[in-house]
């Protein structure tokens, strides 16, 4: 077979333990975390960005790890979304993040993508990812290769879309990531990742390693909704998940909802919505997530549409909660 | 018998296994890898080309830029505006401006884009009206006429005043249908080699070989004998690997050069600018009715911005208007179409080519007249339809009919009668027809020649090996042609081996195009199978001393129908044959029939026979979102003879897939600066099988007179009516029109929302 979309030459390095991967980080900053690559080679093959040196995460079986105790889950960063789905803890304890893992792409993608990819997965734009010839034909855009964001052209930053499938659930589960590197472990939570600007996506410094994720036991619980052109095969158009919690007695104490692939940050709308869930409003919780939510024309699909799908998306799935 | 027998194909195996060689799979020792250079430019002058560094670069064979192929072609004869390389200037962005050959593909793209143009950048021609607009910078400059406009169609019938004056209600409206493309699962591809004597063979995943083979020859200034080209194996085509194309020219061109075999293969994203797809096409369309259900007057206009080169785009013009004659009766008729220039990819043909915007149009119109008559619309398609042997107004020859079969078919099938209007809120069942071609009475170059021969040899070992010239691209042509010589020799399609598309050793077929082959190739097939069988029946005859007329080859045996002793096998026939009258082989030809049209001007549209089709589609719409979800498609088809029903069904069932994708997420759609939307197969969306409704093919047979047993075509014409019975079906769940294409939800959620605003007010 003829190569169709040559990759631009690069070293990978295949390290057994996270020491040695912190090791090799700080040895060339330059270097990118490869783990699925489900992502990060479609975007080296259109020449998004080509790093010399690619790091694997393939032979740390630390991070395929999947403990359980008392307090919660701690989740490997390299489990796949098919472990995370065959996993018993995870369909006992956060089914919507199983569901969340069997939305995403194929079955083939999802024995190879890891959550710690997903995680840490570029922003997204119809403007971005696209080949070096496309590109070259607009002039570049602010996330690469040029000055204007082509989303917002008077605007100062990039309007890039999150659009991992997993972190709406995440956000809901109060999910904490843990990062080693050359300063050691820190943890933090996960809705202090992203970043409103889509050019940097994330904030880590680059010289770190996404080890695990750790899940405190569920409070509430959550459903989850991923709106897309395609059933299958497809990033999502919005991505919504909500929670609702109870107490002994199942009365509702309130919620959250979770929304994504409206911007470059994932939306994790808690005091705007909790009340009304709390009383049963579902129609107040989707109007008052419909108001925050401000999609741009990252995708070929009419923004004003997908803004009109968040207000049927969260009543929906809160309605699956409160059947 | 082999005719009407479900069962698999004789080739299907080693599709399924993998064993099936495709172009990309073809390796040759010391083979060189092509990649080109695009204009990222819509409409740019080359002003210099600097292609030093990447001939300097190690592992670099050979470059070529435009002059280097100075002589244009394209697939039609009145159309030759494209050269393999764009030469002085650039049209479209993705239009092929160099191309270099070197030891592997990742060396010859970066070498690729180690060449540097310099452009001087004009201003693109992007809209209708811009095309239109004789002010706006031309695209073609050295073109007879100073316009943008490739092709004006302007044809009259009957008196159609008077017609418009006979009716009791008039409609008038705007439609809109999109380009889209046909994302077969092989790109183009084509590997080339030229032996010691200079001899060139081409391996090319195409629909046309003998057609390349002639533009081969104009275009390398060679003798056509001395280019053989060969169709392998071929991942689908749809119409899009149906003109000549920059790849196969400059791979050619190449191995020439090079003195080495040069494969060059399209990827994902060329194959977008490769297109020749659908051609958007912006309608208006005004029909006549009596309130009896008699359609008096028919005008129709088309408008297409085509792109940066004609292609098929003439054809494309013609065929906008020349089929709206059919399945209804009309007397008075005119229509016009332009198709446009414009810095685009080039349009082309797609399944159902130049048919399938119009009937669109068409068939929401006639829903429309039949909802203001009070006439059911399955019933005035039913009293409306042709009736067989007859002529229409713009002279098409009718032969077979069973529109009506059909109808009747479709509408118990999918229950129609008890759920027209009466499915309750959102959910929807709605019915179209279409008619369509069984290839082009007229060769795409006027000559008188056959426009297809098959030569079937018959082993004395009972193997019958069929040579045909026809391709197949997948469509189940070869199973055809064996099955059909299998018919008349009393064998089984499997005892037959096909060998096919290869210009060097088979004889002509003008290619697998306008559903021409199981028509034309067929009866070739069918000629030469029927002399072998006459020849195995005398010799037969003489033995058992009986008129030949009485010996019957059926089940691998010869049989004398009056005496139930005299029986041989097959192959003893075959020995005892080729020992009294010498090898046995013949050869078959098709040449259509002369039909005198009383217009001259009639050379695009007559056909040897035409299709007939049905179908109902079910949908339910989800008001808050726009969501239409195609629940069932029952599809009832005309196809004359099913030769295999099985391969019928599966056409049958990819047509009806192809248009769910056209009514629902297809376009082939640009940004306003002349770029593609969605260049890949991530973005362009076509429908998986969680978007596919159950498809229900049924098979009607209105035995053609002059088909082979009967056949007509089920390749295009299943698709025609798939898109207008879901925008019927959504018209029905939720009483709104969608005049444009796709049905998108923002699309329906719009309108859903203003009929509730407008309803809201009216409560007021």
């Amino acid at each position: 077979m003829s190569e169709m979309l040559p990759l631009p030459p690069f070293d990978l390095h295949h390290p057994e333990s996270i020491e040695e991967c912190t090791a090799l980080l700080q040895a060339h900053p330059d270097a990118k975390i490869v783990a699925g690559g489900t992502d990060l080679l479609p975007s080296m093959k259109y020449g998004l960005f080509s790093p010399p040196t690619l790091i694997s995460t393939k032979k740390i079986s630390e991070l395929q790890e999947l403990r359980s105790n008392l307090n919660g889950l701690q989740l490997g960063a390299s489990l796949t979304h098919l472990d995370l789905q065959k996993s018993p803890e995870i369909r006992e304890q956060f089914p919507a993040l199983a569901e969340a893992c069997s939305q995403v792409a194929t079955p083939t993608l999802q024995a190879m993508g890891t959550l710690g990819g997903n995680i840490m997965l570029d922003t997204r734009c119809l403007w971005y990812n696209q080949s070096e010839l496309w590109r070259n034909a607009l002039g570049g855009c602010l996330k690469c290769e040029g000055s204007v964001c082509h989303v917002a052209p008077k605007g100062t930053g990039c309007y890039a879309a999150h659009s991992a499938d997993t972190v709406p659930v995440l956000l809901l589960a109060g999910a904490q990531i843990e990062f080693i590197g050359p300063s050691g472990t820190r943890q933090v939570a996960l809705s202090e990742l992203y970043n409103s600007d889509g050019l940097k996506g994330t904030n880590t410094p680059p010289n770190e390693l996404l080890t695990r994720v750790i899940l405190p036991k569920p409070t509430g619980t959550i459903a989850y909704r991923k709106l897309r052109v395609r059933e299958s095969i497809d990033y999502p158009l919005l991505l919504t998940a909500v929670r609702v919690d109870r107490d002994e007695s199942g009365a509702c104490t309130g919620g959250a909802v979770a929304l994504s692939s409206l911007g470059p940050q994932p939306l994790l709308l808690e005091n705007e919505v909790s009340e009304h869930i709390r009383s049963g409003d579902l129609e107040g919780a989707a109007e008052a997530a419909y108001r925050t939510a401000m999609p741009l024309s990252t995708h070929n699909t009419p923004s004003l549409w997908r803004k009109k799908m968040v207000r049927v998306e969260v009543r929906r799935a809160l309605n699956t909660l409160f059947d | 018998m082999s005719i009407g027998k479900a069962e698999a194909k004789i080739d299907g195996l080693e599709k399924i296994d993998g064993s099936a060689v495709f172009v990309d799979d073809m390796q040759r020792p010391g083979m060189l890898h092509a990649a080109f250079l695009r204009s990222p430019h819509p409409h740019a002058r080359i002003v210099s080309i600097d292609t030093s560094l990447a001939a300097a670069m190690p592992g670099v064979h050979a470059i070529l830029t435009g002059p280097d192929l100075p002589i244009e072609y394209g697939v039609i004869p009145v159309a030759q505006d494209e050269t393999a390389l764009a030469i002085d200037k650039v049209r479209f962005i993705g239009e092929e401006v160099a191309v270099v050959a070197a030891i592997d593909r990742p060396t010859a793209v970066r070498a690729a884009q180690a060449i540097v143009v310099k452009y001087e950048v004009l201003e693109p021609v992007l809209t209708i009206e811009d095309a239109l607009d004789p002010e706006k910078p031309l695209i073609h400059e050295n073109r007879r006429k100073a316009s943008n406009v490739l092709r004006r169609v302007f044809q009259k019938y009957g008196d159609v005043d008077a017609g418009f004056e006979e009716a009791d209600i008039i409609l008038e409206d705007d439609y809109f249908y999109p380009g889209s493309t046909h994302v077969p699962l092989e790109s183009q591809g084509a590997l080339a080699e030229v032996d010691k004597k200079g001899k060139l063979t081409l391996y090319s995943s195409t629909q046309i070989p003998h057609y390349l083979q002639r533009a081969l020859a104009r275009i390398l200034e060679m003798p056509a004998k001395q280019i053989r080209v060969i169709k392998p194996h071929v991942g689908a085509g749809y119409g899009g690997k149906s003109d000549p194309f920059s790849n196969e020219i400059c791979a050619a061109a190449l191995a020439r050069v090079t003195g080495r075999p040069v494969k060059c293969i399209l990827n994902r994203e060329e194959v977008f600018y490769a297109h020749r797809g659908r051609h958007p096409a912006k309608m208006r369309l005004k029909m006549g009715i009596t309130k009896a259900g008699k359609i008096t007057a028919c005008d129709f206009e088309a408008v297409s911005p085509g792109g940066a080169y004609a292609s098929f785009g003439v054809v494309t013009a013609y065929y906008f208007g020349v089929f709206m004659t059919l399945p209804y009766k009309l007397d008075n008729y005119k229509f016009e179409a332009k198709r446009l220039y414009t810095n685009h990819p080039p349009c082309g043909p797609k399944r159902g080519h130049g048919a399938i915007q119009p009937r669109f149009a068409l068939e929401l119109h006639l829903d429309k007249l039949a909802h203001a008559i009070g006439i059911d619309p399955a019933e005035l398609r039913r009293m409306n339809s042709v009736e067989p042997n007859t002529e229409t107004c713009n002279g098409l020859r009718i032969t077979s009919v069973a529109l009506r079969e059909c109808i009747d078919l479709v509408k118990e099938a999918s229950g129609y009668e008890s759920k027209k209007g009466k499915l309750g809120p959102n959910r929807g069942i709605g019915l179209a027809t279409s008619a369509y071609m069984c290839g082009a009475l007229h060769p795409i170059y006027q000559n008188e020649m056959p426009q297809s021969a098959v030569q079937v040899l018959i082993d004395r070992s009972g193997s019958v090996a069929i040579y045909s010239g026809t391709s197949d691209i997948g469509q189940g042509s070869n199973h055809m042609l064996a099955a059909l010589v299998a018919q008349s020799l009393g064998i089984s399609a499997e005892d037959c081996v096909v060998l096919e598309a290869d210009t060097g050793l088979t004889p002509v077929d003008l290619g697998s195009y306008s559903s021409r082959v199981t028509f034309m190739a067929g009866n070739a097939a069918v000629d030469a199978a029927e002399k072998l069988a006459t020849m195995l029946r005398e010799s037969l005859g003489q033995k058992w001393e009986c008129e030949p007329e009485r010996v019957r080859l059926l089940n691998g045996e010869a049989l004398n129908l009056d005496n139930e002793e005299l029986r041989m096998s097959f192959v003893d026939a075959v020995i005892l044959s080729e020992s009294s009258s010498g090898t046995l082989s013949a050869v078959g030809h098709y040449k259509p029939p002369k039909i005198g049209s009383r217009f001259r001007r009639q050379s695009v549209g007559p056909s040897p026979a035409y299709s007939f089709t049905a179908q109902v589609a079910e949908v339910e719409v989800d008001p808050e979102t726009g969501i239409v979800r195609i629940d069932k498609i029952w599809c009832a088809h005309d196809c004359g003879k099913a030769i295999n029903p099985t391969i019928v069904e599966g056409q049958i069932e990819g047509s009806v897939y192809m248009g769910v994708g056209e009514a629902m997420i297809e376009h082939h759609n640009f940004h306003a600066n002349g770029l593609h939307r969605a260049p890949s197969i991530l973005e362009y969306k076509i429908p998986t099988i969680h978007e596919t409704p159950e498809i229900v093919a049924l098979l009607v047979e209105s035995n053609d007179p002059e088909g082979p047993h009967g056949a007509k075509e089920a390749g295009e014409g299943p698709q025609l009516a798939t898109v207008p019975a879901i925008g019927i079906a959504i018209h029905d769940a939720c009483g709104i029109w969608l005049n444009e294409a796709p049905f998108t939800p923002d699309k329906l959620l719009k309108r859903l929302e203003k009929a509730q605003r407008s309803q809201a007010k009216a409560a007021k």
